[in-house]
């Protein structure tokens, strides 16, 4: 019999060679998939409720009370879309346009200059594939996938047998990187290690840049001129280069310009890309979704016909300012994820959520949509970290909805 | 050391760099409100010559705060073999959350790698829960 393979959203790596064994419609074993995929894919330990004001509600109600508290507000927000399909993330502008409300996710507190500038063809990017088949030297900034995308390593850039690359990590590859802490992706990388102090991660970049011109680069650590050219040499000397690039990196830069500058020198030099380490498993394809339809990536503000579009329409800002007087929250949990002095400021108004999973925010919610878990319990289409779109299909049966048809009916209730 | 050291429970400060973590991530995938995310979270892992210096032990629980908030955590060392003297590990968790700063400068992105927080003996304070 031929093996079926489905797809993980445990995060943006989306790895497609997922085989899962069903005892009484339900996944009871995973393989190959790393700890937290096989987490994401077994059904939540705590699943959401179907909840109004504290109390059970039928599915019926909740969307009718959810499309009431948007039509009443006057500035609603819609956030989240990381952990949700492509055809959700569309249906949510929808309702977004249709309500005249702001839209953000959560692209926008963290990897969004970085997509935002591959977009706008700032960066140089390639796909993972071709990572796999090529590289040579591979960075890791900021970033450590042997925790966060724990088969990134393993699939695609390190360990690898790849079509230009038979001889895997043992002689083809050097994998080097770049962090404030020696994580378990610095151990990997042995003496390629760079352990750079919090917030040099600019002054890096610009001294990799001089060494690549034939300056001195120096820097105000305790990183000498010796150590930055061989760094830069071997940048240099690339074949296929790729630059990982992780929070640690993305939230220690006020700009993305001087990234952007180092991108630009490797590839006078050199051949280099770009792969921003997407933590959602769909979180770029809200990007690339609202890109399409508005030219933004994020943070906009829909008026009738009219966009606005800035880092005033970002979640954190209105939350903050309290520009909003509702909140429909898509597959995330901000009450976890964003500070606990700005999130708080959602105990103040009607929040709505749809997800599979009780979260801290779900019990604090007004409305609590919830839905069937994407990737095992129903399908759809994603976009990878590296841009490429993958289409996955459900791995079990489920009588709860998807979100994407949660949004269409609230859509239908406005 | 500062005024801190006339007190019953002296305070310092320490800067946080928070992290991700395989096991602490996976706990999140099952529930983001179960017993293991809070175990695996609600840590802070410290130098072992800071935890000399501060009058800390492992297995104690530590109160970590400044303007922003206010949380009791354990309290381990970190293991490294190289030191790293007035920095503290924390996975993100809404407990290294409830630290970070409120002032975004009107840019949308709060400062999450840029913790600084004040460290001291919880004594029989229990660790903080945001399950209620
Ligand atoms: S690396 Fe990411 S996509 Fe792959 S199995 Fe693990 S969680 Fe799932």
């Amino acid at each position: 019999m031929e093996n079926e393979y489905y797809v993980c959203t445990g995060c943006g790596l989306l790895c497609d060679d997922i085989e899962v064994e069903l005892v009484d419609g339900k996944v009871s074993k995973v393989n190959n998939a790393c700890l937290k995929g096989v987490a994401r894919l077994k059904e939540c330990e705590r699943p959401a409720e179907c909840r109004i004001d504290d109390a059970p509600a039928s599915l019926e109600d909740a969307i009718i009370e959810a499309a009431r508290i948007l039509k009443e507000a006057d500035s609603p927000v819609i956030f989240g879309m990381g952990n949700s399909t492509s055809q959700a993330q569309k249906n949510a502008i929808e309702v977004a346009k249709k309500t005249d409300a702001y839209f953000d996710d959560t692209s926008s507190f963290c990897q969004g200059p970085v997509v935002e500038a591959i977009l706008e063809n700032k960066i140089r990017t390639c796909t993972l594939d071709e990572v796999r088949d090529k590289a040579d030297i591979i960075v890791y900034w900021g970033a450590d996938p042997s925790n966060s995308h724990p088969r990134h390593l393993s699939k695609y850039t390190y360990f690898p047998r790849g079509k230009e690359r038979q001889r895997g990590w043992e002689e083809d590859r050097t994998a080097i990187c770049i962090d404030v802490r020696k994580s378990d992706t610095a151990t990997i990388c042995g003496d390629k290690f760079y352990q750079i102090p919090p917030q040099a991660d600019e002054e890096l970049l610009n001294a990799i840049a001089n060494g690549l011109s034939g300056k001195v680069p120096k820097v105000s650590f305790g990183m000498g001129p010796k150590k930055i050219l061989e760094l830069a040499n071997m940048l240099k000397k690339a074949e296929f280069g790729v630059i990982c690039v992780g929070l640690g990196l993305v939230y220690s830069l006020e700009e993305i310009e001087p990234l952007v500058r180092l991108m630009d020198k490797l590839n006078e030099v050199s051949n280099f890309h770009l792969i921003p380490m997407v933590g959602q498993y769909n979180m770029r394809g809200s990007n690339h979704n609202l890109y399409e339809e508005t030219g933004y990536i994020n943070r906009v503000k829909f008026t009738g016909n009219d966009v606005e579009h800035g880092a005033h329409c970002s979640v954190v800002e209105l939350l903050r300012t309290r520009t909003v007087d509702a909140a429909l929250i898509i597959g995330s949990d901000p009450m976890s994820s964003l500070p606990g002095s700005i999130a708080k400021e959602l105990l103040d108004i009607p929040v709505i959520t749809i997800d599979p999973c009780n979260t801290l925010t779900s019990r604090k919610a007004k409305v609590s949509i919830p839905t069937a878990t994407a990737g095992s319990e129903c399908g759809g289409t994603a976009v990878r970290m590296d841009g490429v779109e993958v289409e996955f299909k459900a791995m079990t049966e489920t009588d709860r909805m998807c979100d994407a048809e949660i949004l269409e009916r609230i859509m239908g209730e406005l | 050391m500062g005024f801190g050291q006339f007190l019953k429970a002296p305070e310092y400060d320490i800067k946080i760099i928070t992290y991700r973590d395989i096991f602490q991530s996976t706990a999140l995938e099952s529930s983001g409100c179960g017993d293991e995310y809070a175990e695996r979270s609600a840590v802070i892992l410290l130098d072992k010559g800071d935890l000399k210096k501060m009058v800390l032990k492992d297995g104690r629980k530590a109160v970590l705060k400044n303007n922003f908030g206010r949380v009791v955590v354990h309290l381990r060392p970190s293991g490294y073999e190289e030191g790293h003297e007035g920095i503290g590990y924390m996975t993100n968790s809404p407990w290294s959350n409830a630290l970070v700063s409120s002032e975004t400068g009107g840019s949308g992105v709060p400062k999450f790698k840029m913790i600084i927080a004040s460290i001291s003996d919880a004594k029989d304070e229990k660790v903080t829960s945001f399950d209620v």
